[in-house]
């Protein structure tokens, strides 16, 4: 019997997708992610929003978001799509973390405040207006966004993933049992479009979990991941601060400062040193007048 | 003994009055709040004496009454029971507060308000306290070791514990209190040297 061409096609098809789909359950992975680039450009391959000037008013009121994913932000495939479906960046665990990067910036002069604006204000692919919006809600100015990239491997063999950031991609050899996690810090003026830095985050777990707790070894793994990335992605926000604040000094063409009437230091009495004082004031006068 | 009669003395606090006076009327006064205020740009360009009187200016009438209040109580003590250098306390204190805020503070344009000075005089006050008898002591010592948690904290933090001027027409500048408290610790070390010596001397004459 003869074989025809369109036969034999539909065969070495098959027989691809067979092997494709026989991998895809004996191997895992599972890539939990979120982008600014699908955030804040969502429907063109190049941004082709042209920024302004910006116009930074110290003290800055700055706004800090997780970017919302297309599909709730994670996607898995294998057994590991089954296994680790509880995922560990909470709504809670991302204020925690979130907060542990406002605590780092209040200590900072020109900054004024700084919001840790919810998932739920922020819109999957909202783009500018989304932010334009969060301006008006929390008086924002300026806004640091945060995305993340988590893949965990289960495989044996070279396995490779990439990370997209807003500029560019990094690809990251993984191995069996492995967890790679990025977060990713852009601060971008809302009014003038314009990013002003980015600092990434970056943590590497070798995997070493056996079949018998790998559930819970990688569940570990994962809020290790994000709590390592987070302090080294913390630490590169504080090197890029640096690096814009030389910036601004040397390009007053690209970036405008303006400072608020409030951009000034007082020397100021608390109520505790307050009432400190009246206790001793009082004191002083109880015992004057029984001397 | 030697405090009870400095007590009777019933000296009139002429240096603290004299500073609050002061710091009243550059707050009445527009012009001499923009001539004598901590101004980055306006030391930079030569105007020095903003090191020191930006501590007599005041951004509110809430913040030039928390800082008068507590000037006013301590160092109207510190003058009652006769404690030697305060006028140096203040002066040293205002000019150190204006130096290392200048230094240590480049994002600082302005800066205003008279807590370091008032913390000076309270350390000053607490410190010689030590050195008495009785309650007096003990009710010092308290409170300078509620001063050092204070400090501690504030700057941990960079914030004031209370701020007490309701809104943030400011930002705190809690590095001024520390200035003011290690100037008044040195002059108080000074001046307990200096007393110490002066009696060694005497027996000798």
């Amino acid at each position: 019997m003869k074989r025809t061409i369109p036969a034999v096609s539909i065969s070495i098809l098959v027989a691809l997708l067979t092997v494709t789909v026989v991998n895809g359950c004996a191997t895992g992975q599972t890539r939990h992610a979120t982008s600014t680039v699908d955030y804040l450009y969502p429907n063109t391959k190049d941004p082709i929003v042209t920024p302004g000037i910006p116009v930074l008013t110290l003290p800055m009121r700055v706004g800090i978001a997780f970017v919302p994913g297309d599909g709730g932000g994670n996607y898995g495939r294998g057994l590991m799509a089954v296994r680790n479906q509880r995922f560990i960046l909470t709504e809670k665990k991302k204020m925690d973390l979130m907060q542990e990067v406002a605590n780092h910036f209040k200590k900072y002069a020109y900054v004024k405040d700084i919001e840790l604006i919810p998932s739920a204000y922020l819109t999957p692919r909202g783009s500018f207006a989304n932010l334009d919006q969060l301006r008006t809600m929390y008086g924002v100015d300026v806004v640091a966004l945060l995305s993340y990239d988590q893949v965990q491997f289960t495989d044996e063999g070279i396995l490779s993933f990439t990370y997209w950031t807003i500029i560019g991609a990094y690809v990251v050899p993984g191995e069996r049992n492995d967890t790679h996690t990025m977060l990713d810090a852009v601060v971008y003026d809302i009014k003038s479009r314009k990013m002003l830095f980015r600092a990434p985050g970056t943590h590497h777990i070798k995997g070493k979990a056996t079949l018998v707790n790998l559930s819970e070894k990688l569940r570990a793994n994962s809020e290790e991941g994000f709590n390592e990335a987070a302090k080294g992605m913390i630490t590169n926000l504080d090197q890029q601060l640096a690096v814009f604040k030389e910036k601004v000094k040397e390009r007053p063409a690209e970036y405008k400062v303006v400072h608020s009437p409030s951009y000034s230091g007082g020397g100021n009495i608390d109520l505790i040193g307050s009432a400190m004082t009246l206790v001793l004031g009082g004191f002083f006068l109880w015992k004057r007048r029984r001397a | 003994m030697e405090a009870a009669a400095r007590l009777k003395a019933g000296r009139l606090p002429f240096w603290t009055l004299t500073i609050c006076a002061g710091a009243v009327l550059i707050f009445l006064s527009s012009i001499l709040e923009s001539i004598l205020i901590f101004d980055r740009t306006a030391i930079a360009h030569g105007e020095i004496w903003r090191l020191v009187t930006g501590n007599l200016v005041h951004f509110s009438a809430l913040h030039l009454a928390y800082d008068l209040s507590v000037l006013f109580v301590a160092g109207a003590i510190i003058e009652i029971r006769g404690y030697r250098y305060y006028p140096v306390l203040c002066l040293t204190a205002a000019l150190f507060i204006g130096i290392v805020l200048y230094r240590a503070e480049p994002d600082m344009l302005y800066f205003a308000g008279l807590s370091g000075v008032a913390t000076a005089a309270i350390v000053y006050l607490c410190l010689h306290g030590l050195t008495e008898k009785g309650a007096w002591r003990w009710v010092c010592a308290a409170a300078l070791f509620g001063l050092g948690i204070k400090f501690g904290i504030e700057l941990t933090f960079n914030e004031s514990l209370l701020f007490a001027t309701g809104s943030r027409e400011f930002l705190p500048a809690p590095l001024s209190h520390l200035v003011g408290a290690v100037t008044a610790l040195f002059l108080f070390a000074l001046s307990r040297l200096r007393e110490r010596n002066s009696l060694q001397i005497r027996p000798a004459q």
